[in-house]
């Protein structure tokens, strides 16, 4: 499903090449859960966002469901992402001026899906996170831990394969991360999704049902 | 799709109140500027467009000369030349003669008015132009002499609810009966023939005779086809040659001039003042100015603002959104900020048009706004702002890359930068340059102010006399004397404040040819006193030099003149040696000269101090009444008295001399204030860009303000840092300014012959003040910015 083949990401900085990513190669089938740990600046973000197609990589291949990505265009690249791809970021990213309800309809809206279905669709998850009371406050109303569920229930909405997770519990309190792992766990066992969660913590790690370990842009054997 | 871009724009204008009002603020003043002069042009242009006739009439304009002497030319015809063209012309369809002949009195029982707007036609008039009777046969109104059609407002002035027609009005002092006939519609602001009242043209009695001399009146011609103007106008050279072949050495022509051109175009007044295309054009390029002005702030405010919305265009990114609808939605955002300012502006004009038509003139209404026209043309400004000034920010912000601004917050790009600049200092070379022309105006007007002219024109009183005063001048003038506070009274046929009659003078001892141009005064004895008048050599005038000049057989006239220093200076004449030298004014004036008085300035400072001959005449028609300035309201009650017991029935009317002397500066006192006006403007607008792109770069230099901070940098150091750049700004729009505003305005005071030297304090005081005024803007973001806790800003990652 996700291919990645001798994947390279180097900056240039001052005359010299620094490396981000070297050599990375990794297979993750339908139903995976992985992890990727790592200390700080190992690449665990550059290489999500190299996965979910925000970011450019230098060298290598890279197949998403069959599709050479690094072949493709612009347009075509985030047709791709924007169809498949969920993000859940650290400090949530939800857009202040909008409502819960209309922060977790906003990806269905740049999918051309019909008012009556987004209404449908956005309920139904409203319903499935049980936030269902809260979906006319504003994020700056809910706690860090509301603020990530709806993080979350964005990145599903639009149904996608795989979900990226960029560090999802670091701004949270144990109990709360904790919960966010449980949702994870549930939707991929329950709606088969994969999910590629970048981590600092073991405990979160132990959630994937594979870990890859990230050291100055290698992975560790 | 749609609305959510509407809720999403509407929501985000509310969360940034004070931003979003900055910014509607500065466009609808930009605007309403704009849309004021939109109003004022489609006046203008819309000049006797009403006339249904309109591309067929054409006024006649007359060129003459006799025996070789230059041609003259001019609104001006005979009574012949409309009937005789139309009997003589198959292109004519029909012509009518009008004429404007100066104030009029009229009077209904009780009902007094001088009236400006007095008029005479032919009764064709009304069928040649588009002007609507409410009352009255067109055909009929002004056949018969002593007859006269009343506007509906006049109407009611004099009769109230009654029914005028039939009525008869008493016009002027000759008393003349005219009965009114007819009842026509108010002329509309826009037409360059504006009565109130229109006599018929068979109440002049000279008139009737047809003759091609004598060229009073205006002669309109409506032709059959209107594309036979050329055809015609080749007719009439070799016609009129015909017609005046036995007036040996006279030369009469005319030309035929499309009466819909007359107010643009025309070098040659209508019954009002013309416009002129060219003020159309320099308002057009100010409103574009202006227009421009506003954008550059709009693009610069939006783009100040673009930060905050860096996330949010990150997240719809990632979310699956492509830049083309990140744009769009910008665009939107954009599109109800200018139509939010539409509507504020269109307040906005609706409250300055008083003020705008006391400055223009005009008389513009708040529901001029409401024509499909001007609204068209606001729209389409409105959504090319909305477009132009919207994409810049709107390309920038769908430019975001969501891994840069979702990840360590917004970082510093310089890309643009040169151009917001570049934006601010054009906008501060407008400013500044408006700046320093007020000034340089300013300073100018107030020379002229205080100027020692060489006559006083404080506690002086104007009056015109009334020709049966005149009869009784000086019973009239002992009497005003007896008051205590009047301290001396003088008539004369002008005030020294503007001296228009034109003579030609020579010494005794030259020959005829040798006449030399100057300007002549007649006055009474007491001119050079009641004036403040300086006589360097010689004595003043007598009653008995009046007497000598005022024989009813003018061949026994015996003349004194004081001539002033400039005209002794053009005889060859050193004041002193004037006294006593034989010399003419014209021909019928021979006499001598008796007084040398100190140049004075007569006409505007605009020219030069030239040659003046004051000379004794009785006639004089202008009364100059020299008061102490204690008890002025009594004095002019005493006045108003004296003259009603010698001219019963003329309505009083008296003026100060200083009312005289400032309608001299009308244009520049217009003029101080437009600039007053713009510059105003500018540097509002300028600041508001100022502030927009000072807080845009305060935030994006908020991270190296925290670090500065902890190492230990101050208050007045960050702030000295972040407002540095933007000073240079100004100071490299003050270069760019200065040499062209000097250039500009150094055209300008070059109109006057008595000017003020241009020099460095004033291009210094208009530099210094938009430093000043950018440092306070410019302040507000740094001073907060500096103030900031760092721990904040450095807490983002």
């Amino acid at each position: 499903m996700i291919e990645l083949k001798h994947i390279t990401k180097w900056v240039n900085s001052g005359g010299n090449r620094v490396f981000l990513l070297r050599d990375i190669n990794l297979t993750v089938n339908e139903g995976e859960f992985i992890s990727i740990m790592g200390p700080s600046g190992s690449g665990k973000s550059t290489l999500l966002n190299v996965i979910g197609m925000l970011d450019e990589f230098s060298e290598g291949e890279y197949n998403f469901l069959g599709q050479p990505v690094h072949e493709l265009k612009e347009k075509h690249r985030s047709q791709l992402y924007k169809s498949h791809i969920g993000f859940v970021f650290q400090a949530y990213h939800l857009i202040d001026e909008l409502t819960v309800y209309e922060n977790i309809e906003t990806p269905l809206l740049y999918q051309n899906i019909k008012s009556s279905e987004r209404q449908a669709i956005v309920a139904d998850i409203l319903d499935r996170f049980n936030i269902v009371g809260k979906k006319d406050l504003f994020p700056t109303q809910l706690s860090g831990g509301q603020q990530q569920l709806v993080g979350v229930a964005r990145a599903i909405v639009a149904k996608p394969k795989l979900i990226l997770a960029d560090e999802p519990t670091g701004n949270l309190n144990s109990k709360q991360g904790e919960e966010i792992m449980e949702l994870f766990r549930k939707l991929n066992a329950e709606d088969g999704v994969i999910i590629i969660q970048a981590t600092h913590s073991e405990r979160n790690a132990a959630y994937g049902s594979k870990i890859i370990n990230l050291l100055d842009g290698r992975v560790e054997k | 799709m749609i609305r959510n871009y509407f809720k999403i724009a509407w929501r985000s204008l509310w969360k940034n109140k004070t931003a979003s009002i900055v910014n509607i603020i500065g466009l609808s003043v930009g605007l309403a500027c704009c849309l004021i002069m939109v109003l004022y042009m489609q006046h203008e242009l819309s000049y006797d467009k009403f006339q249904q006739n309109g591309d067929r009439l054409v006024r006649v304009i007359m060129e003459y000369s006799f025996n070789g002497s230059p041609v003259t030319k001019g609104n001006f015809t005979s009574s012949k030349v409309a009937p005789s063209f139309k009997r003589n012309f198959p292109e004519v369809e029909d012509g009518v003669r009008m004429s404007a002949d100066g104030d009029r009195l009229v009077k209904y029982g009780k009902k007094l008015f001088t009236e400006k707007k007095f008029l005479y036609a032919d009764p064709a008039f009304f069928r040649i132009f588009s002007f609507r009777l409410v009352k009255g046969n067109p055909a009929e109104v002004l056949k018969s002499p002593n007859t006269v059609v009343l506007t509906r407002s006049t109407a009611k002035k004099y009769f109230g609810n009654d029914d005028p027609i039939g009525k008869i009005l008493v016009v002027s002092s000759n008393k003349t009966n005219f009965t009114v006939t007819g009842i026509a519609e108010d002329c509309p602001s826009n037409s360059q023939i504006k009565f109130d009242f229109l006599a018929s043209f068979s109440s002049f009695g000279p008139a009737q005779e047809e003759t091609y001399f004598n060229a009073n009146y205006t002669t309109y011609l409506l032709l059959k086809d209107k594309n036979s103007i050329t055809s015609l106008q080749a007719k009439i050279g070799p016609f009129m040659k015909k017609e005046m072949v036995s007036s040996e050495g006279t030369y009469v022509n005319y030309e035929l001039e499309p009466y819909t051109r007359i107010h643009l175009y025309s070098p040659y007044d209508a019954f009002e003042p013309n416009s002129n295309i060219t003020y159309i054009y320099i308002i057009a390029g100010i409103a574009l100015l202006v227009l421009i002005i506003a954008c550059f702030t709009y693009i610069n405010l939006s783009v100040a603002r673009s930060i905050d919305r860096a996330k949010e265009v990150g997240i719809r990114k990632v979310s699956g959104a492509f830049r083309l609808q990140i744009f769009t939605q910008f665009i939107i955002e954009s599109f109800i900020i200018t139509t939010a300012s539409l509507l504020l502006s269109f307040t906005l004009v609706a409250a300055f048009l008083p003020a705008f038509n006391q400055l223009s003139g005009k008389s513009l209404q708040p529901s001029d706004l409401t024509q499909p026209g001007v609204v068209g043309v606001a729209l389409l400004i409105d959504l090319f702002i909305a477009f132009v000034a919207g994409s810049y920010p709107a390309v920038i912000l769908s430019k975001f890359q969501p891994v840069k601004v979702l990840k360590g917050g917004f970082r510093n790009t310089s890309s643009g930068l040169w151009l917001r600049q570049s934006l601010i200092i054009f906008q501060f070379v407008i400013s500044i340059f408006l700046v320093i022309a007020t000034i340089i105006i300013s300073a100018q007007m107030h020379y002229i102010q205080n100027k020692k002219l060489g006559y006083e024109r404080e506690h002086l009183i104007l009056m015109n006399l009334d020709f049966s005063i005149i009869d009784k001048a000086d019973v009239f003038k002992a009497e005003l004397r007896n008051n205590r506070e009047i301290l001396s009274v003088s008539s004369a046929n002008s005030s020294p404040v503007d001296i228009v009659g034109s003579y030609v003078m020579k010494r005794a001892d030259m020959k005829s040819g040798q006449e030399i141009n100057t300007w002549g005064n007649f006055i009474d004895e007491e001119y050079v006193k009641t004036n403040g008048l300086q006589l360097i050599a010689g004595s003043d005038f007598t009653k008995q030099d009046v007497l000598d000049a005022s024989h009813d057989d003018y061949t026994r006239n015996v003349f004194h003149f004081v001539i002033n220093e400039s005209a002794a200076k053009a005889l060859g004449w050193t004041p002193e040696q004037a006294i006593g030298k034989q010399m003419f004014l014209g021909d019928r004036r021979p006499g001598e000269v008796k007084a040398v008085v100190k140049d004075f300035h007569f006409a505007s400072l605009h020219t030069p101090i030239e040659p003046l001959v004051l000379f004794p005449g009785s006639w004089g028609s202008t009364l100059i009444v020299k008061v102490s300035g204690n008890n002025l309201a009594q004095t002019i009650r005493f006045l108003q008295n004296k003259s009603k017991q010698f001219a019963p029935g003329i309505p009083f009317e008296y003026r100060f001399m200083d009312e005289d002397f400032n309608k001299l500066y009308d244009t520049e006192t217009r003029t101080t204030r437009v600039f007053t006006i713009f510059s105003s403007i500018a540097i509002f607008l300028a600041c508001l860009g100022l502030f927009g792109l000072s807080a845009y770069s305060a935030r994006q230099r908020i991270k190296e303000i925290g670090i500065r901070k902890t190492l230990g940098a101050s208050v007045s150091n960050i702030t000295f840092l972040l407002s540095d750049s933007f000073l240079k700004l100004v100071l490299i729009a003050f270069i760019l300014a200065a040499p062209v505003s000097w250039f500009v305005m150094n055209k300008w005071i070059q109109d006057f012959a008595y000017r003020i030297h241009i020099s460095w304090w004033m291009f210094a005081l208009a530099g210094l003040s938009a430093l000043l005024i950018a440092l306070i803007t410019v302040s507000f973001q740094s001073v907060k910015a500096a103030t900031a806790n760092p721990v904040k800003s450095l807490r983002t990652e």
